[in-house]
């Protein structure tokens, strides 16, 4: 029964620095294959502070190079304080020989370990970068920021820079998740929630202006300065409500949301009364118009684990330790729907881009699709070997079938475990509508049953909380891909217009790119493509050929 | 402790008397296993009047109940229980550190070590000693006692409380020509499960069932699984092919045969053991697999013969401390009332949920955490066991 894993681990194990041997660095898809293209990681004697205290999250902030009115020194004196950076990040860097040459090494990421010590340039697919200066920050551009340990890192997606161009340390407490606003008018664009329940907003062009190692020009939420300060608990997600105009949820240990305004004073007094019922859902507004929380929303007994909103503002998820997914209408505060794991903690959601689906992941190792339209859990995804911690739709797919037919949508979702795998995934309406088990590919050949029981179909009411489906009554998907992309458990993922970002519990971050993305930088030799993936697929964010598909 | 736990409940500390942590902390785990308790509790409770058919084992239990009754507690009284099933002398020295009143103490189970050496030559040493086979051990051993007390007492009909006879359902468990009359004790009831052995014989398509008894479920593990992995690889499909053919009874011949194991009925209290010692064939000695196995604190058995999602709860992991086999420590996490303390030996601390995550293992070979989940218990949400 234990199979050629062994062998495996043992291989995968030696160096935690060098670049994960016995992992591939590409994985195929029908549509072609993803190759890991860069990676980020952070400096590593932060590997065993951190180690078990936080799990790495990672946000994309894409800097818009546009002045912030609110912020007038950030715009003018953009190319001043670009310098600063600079030295900031020779200094993180160590100072090494930065002024090696600009070899660069397309997407294939097999020789990367060593070419990672060129420091210079933000060569990527996608800002096939002017910048002849130095400096990876030039007032714009696309920026990973991820926690470890006490510290942000803030990378730029686009440099093959494999270390961060700035690093912010805490000392009290330890970051643990962030979310980032590129509408957000007054220039506070980040969002940071700490291990200690404090919550930070700040700029992140001022961040990366800024030469220090401290957080800079940042309000502070729920201090710790007297007794009243709303919640000593652990943040476990944060989120800027989608055209709240500077409002934000901030989600904790203890089951509780609290609800911010930016533009209030973080100190200003607020209480709330005693939750009376741990296990209801409850909302309390603050008694004061100056009050900062507004509101505190009690979710559920136990953590909340994660938080999503649908993309217009409309609905926030919400996952958990009880394992109950809940989805909110946000404005009304009202529990719409949700429904039970199959067993455990639900860790992590995410919306589908129309809103009709949400995908969630947790501890039964099972990728749920829960559909707002049937109010149901519609598939799960059986293929980890452990929990899933991440889960994304692909927004960028458009199905190669979807041309004129208009009949089978199909969606591109994509998870990440604890079993170090991302996993690809297709969901197809037909496949939902007709639930039929799908042979997975190593499973047992006589025992697979498609049967469904009667109340399957039944109407849910509104409001109510579905328990645990039986595992014969919900329909499964396989995925399409599995890939062992990182050592460690994996904590989470992001869909780009160009690539795939996975991220692991220990903050090293892979990006892959998709088929066909910066082919033309690439000077591998081994990639003699067909001509299907030559077609320009970028502009229309449609990625990949209707002759790979069945 | 604070205030959160029933007036009743105690949490004691186990003194360690040399490499003794395997047994403490798998005595732990057990106390806190609630109806494995009170099993134990109401045993005594209804053997206390009867006559003296076997003075040692009687003689000791009045005097047990004497002492258990008037230091009212029932955890020590679960203890010296305990310890006497096992034939242990009752003389037992223990001192409970703190006041009768208070939730926490020291029992030193210094008698009941000795026993256990004495009894079986495996534990005599000093050496580091494995927690799954005392486990392993100390069910069988209070099988064993119960069985002879059962036998004892059919043959006695004076009895005031005769064993329990075998429910019906049972009874296919133990069908092929068991000669003796087998007795489903309260040990049984809560550990028991049946496995049931499926072969397709791939010539004929016959399939052949057999069935087999489990007190605990000792699995293989893999880097970065999860324990729904590990279950499901321990049910996996398994073909039957080349040397390890199958002898088919229809076709009467060795064939090539898929094999798989189904769990027909689930135990009310799952153990599972993680195999985390593995024999390593090119090393010639025993490696410890400290690989990151992910359990969570809920678990379903799916792969099971009527697909009926039994559901369970995590209360206790027993944690191996350490890097290698022959040497390191044994912990424990229980849970109770809602609350996680960890037992080690005599310390008793109260710890939060999410801290048990940090027992699971490590992503890489070398790491400096060598505190891994080796036995954990899970109750059944569900059902009960009563009777």
């Amino acid at each position: 029964m234990m199979n050629s894993s062994n062998g495996m681990i043992s291989t995968s194990s030696t160096s935690a620095n060098a670049q994960s041997p016995g992992l591939k660095t590409y994985f195929k898809t029908p549509e072609g294959r993803y190759k890991l293209h860069y990676e980020k990681t952070h400096p590593s004697g932060l590997l065993h502070y951190a180690h078990g205290k936080t799990v790495t999250q990672v946000t994309l902030a894409n800097l818009k190079d546009k002045p912030a009115p609110s912020t007038p020194t950030a715009s003018s004196s953009t190319f001043g304080s670009a310098s600063g950076v600079r030295s900031a990040a020779a200094r993180l860097l160590g100072g090494s020989n930065g002024s090696r040459a600009l070899s660069f090494v397309g997407g294939n990421g097999g020789s990367k370990s060593i070419g990672g010590n060129s420091k210079i340039g933000s060569l990527g697919a996608s800002t096939s970068s002017s910048s002849m200066i130095n400096s990876n920050f030039d007032g714009k551009g696309t920026y990973l920021i991820f926690n470890v340990g006490d510290a942000i890192f803030i990378s730029d997606l686009n440099s093959q820079d494999k270390d961060p161009i700035k690093s912010i340390h805490f000392s009290n407490s330890n970051p643990v998740c962030h979310a980032y606003d590129q509408d957000s008018k007054d220039g506070h664009d980040l969002l940071i929630g700490m291990s200690s329940g404090d919550v930070y907003t700040v700029s992140l062009r001022q961040q990366l202006q800024d030469v220090g190692k401290k957080i800079t020009g940042a309000q502070h939420y729920n201090k710790d300065v007297n007794e009243c300060f709303v919640s000593n608990s652990r943040c476990t997600g944060i989120a800027w409500v989608p055209g709240g105009d500077g409002t934000f949820v901030v989600a904790h240990a203890d089951g509780n949301l609290y609800v911010y305004e930016k533009s209030k004073d973080g100190a200003g007094d607020s209480s709330f009364p005693v939750i009376k019922d741990q296990t209801q859902f409850s909302v309390a507004h603050a008694r004061y118009s100056k009050s900062n929380p507004i509101a505190r929303w009690h979710i559920c007994q136990g953590s909340i684990n994660s938080i999503a909103f649908s993309n217009d503002g409309t609905y926030l998820a919400t996952v958990g330790r009880d394992g109950y997914l809940r989805v909110f209408d946000y404005s009304r505060e009202l529990l719409i729907c949700g429904g039970k794991s199959y067993y455990g903690a639900l860790l992590c959601c995410a919306w589908s881009m129309d809103g009709k689906y949400i995908l969630t992941g947790g501890e039964d190792d099972l990728v749920q699709v829960w559909s707002m339209e049937d109010r149901k859990v519609v598939a799960w995804g059986e293929g980890h070997n452990s929990w899933v911690s991440g889960v994304a739709f692909d927004s960028y797919w458009t199905s190669p079938n979807s041309d004129g037919t208009g009949e089978s949508i199909m969606y591109r979702f994509g998870s990440v475990g604890q079993d170090t795998q991302l996993l690809l995934w297709d969901l197809e309406m037909d496949e939902i509508v007709v639930p039929l088990r799908r042979c997975p590919p190593g499973g047992s050949p006589t025992f697979s049953t498609g049967s469904q029981s009667s109340h399957w179909d039944n109407a849910v009411p509104v409001g109510s909380l579905q328990p645990a489906p039986s595992m014969r009554d919900v329909p499964k998907l396989s995925p399409l891909v599995a890939h062992r992309v990182h050592t460690e458990p994996l904590s989470g993922l992001i869909f780009t217009q160009e690539s795939v970002l996975t991220v692991c519990r220990e903050g090293h971050i892979k990006i892959w790119m998709r088929p066909g993305v910066g082919e033309s930088q690439s000077s591998t030799s081994e990639t003699v493509l067909s001509s299907s993936l030559k077609e320009k697929p970028l502009l229309s964010g449609k990625v990949g050929s209707s002759s790979y598909k069945q | 402790m604070g205030n959160q736990f029933p007036e009743g409940e105690r949490y004691f500390g186990l003194e360690n008397f040399g490499n003794t942590c395997y047994c403490n902390s798998v005595l732990q785990a057990l106390y806190f296993c609630v109806p494995f308790r009170e099993h134990l509790l109401d045993y005594y409770a209804n053997n206390k009047s009867t006559a003296d058919a076997d003075e040692n084992l009687l003689t000791c239990l009045a005097d047990l109940h004497h002492q258990s009754s008037s230091s009212s507690s029932s955890s020590s009284s679960f203890f010296f229980l305990f310890l006497h099933l096992s034939i242990i002398d009752l003389d037992i020295h223990i001192h409970i550190i703190s006041s009768q009143k208070k939730k926490t103490g020291i029992i030193a189970p210094k008698r009941f070590v000795q026993r256990l050496k004495k009894q079986n030559e495996l534990f005599r040493s000093y050496m580091h000693q494995d927690a799954h086979e005392f486990l392993n051990f100390l069910l069988n051993e209070l099988v064993d006692i119960l069985e002879k007390e059962a036998r004892a007492a059919k043959t006695d009909p004076e009895t005031s409380s005769p064993p329990e006879k075998i429910p019906n359902g049972l009874k296919n468990a133990h069908a092929n020509g068991v000669s003796k009359e087998p007795l489903v004790t309260w040990v049984h009831k809560n550990f028991q499960g049946i496995l049931t052995n499926e072969t397709r014989c791939l010539q004929c398509e016959t399939v052949t069932a057999r069935d087999e008894t489990f007190f605990d479920l000792s699995l293989d593990i893999e880097q970065n699984s999860s324990i729904t992995s590990c279950l499901k690889n321990f049910s996996s499909t398994e073909t039957l092919n080349a040397e390890d053919k199958f002898f088919c009874d229809k076709c009467c011949s060795l064939q090539e045969a898929q094999k798989r194991m189904k769990i027909k009925k689930p135990p009310h209290i799952l153990v599972i053991h993680l195999k985390r010692f593995k024999y390593m064939e090119h090393l010639g000695r025993y490696k410890k697999l400290s690989y990151r196995v992910v359990f969570p604190l809920e678990l379903k058995l799916s792969d099971t013969v009527e697909d009926s999602d039994i559901e369970y709860s995590l209360f206790a992991v027993v944690v191996h401390v350490g890097s290698g086999p022959n040497h390191g420590h044994y912990v424990s996490l229980v849970k109770s009332h809602n609350h996680w303390l960890f037992f080690d030996d005599e310390n008793v601390e109260m710890i939060d949920e999410s801290a048990v995550q940090t027992f699971f293992g490590s992503a890489q070979e070398y790491s400096s955490n060598t505190d891994h989940g080796y036995i954990l218990f899970y109750e059944s949400v569900n059902s009960t066991v009563k009777g």
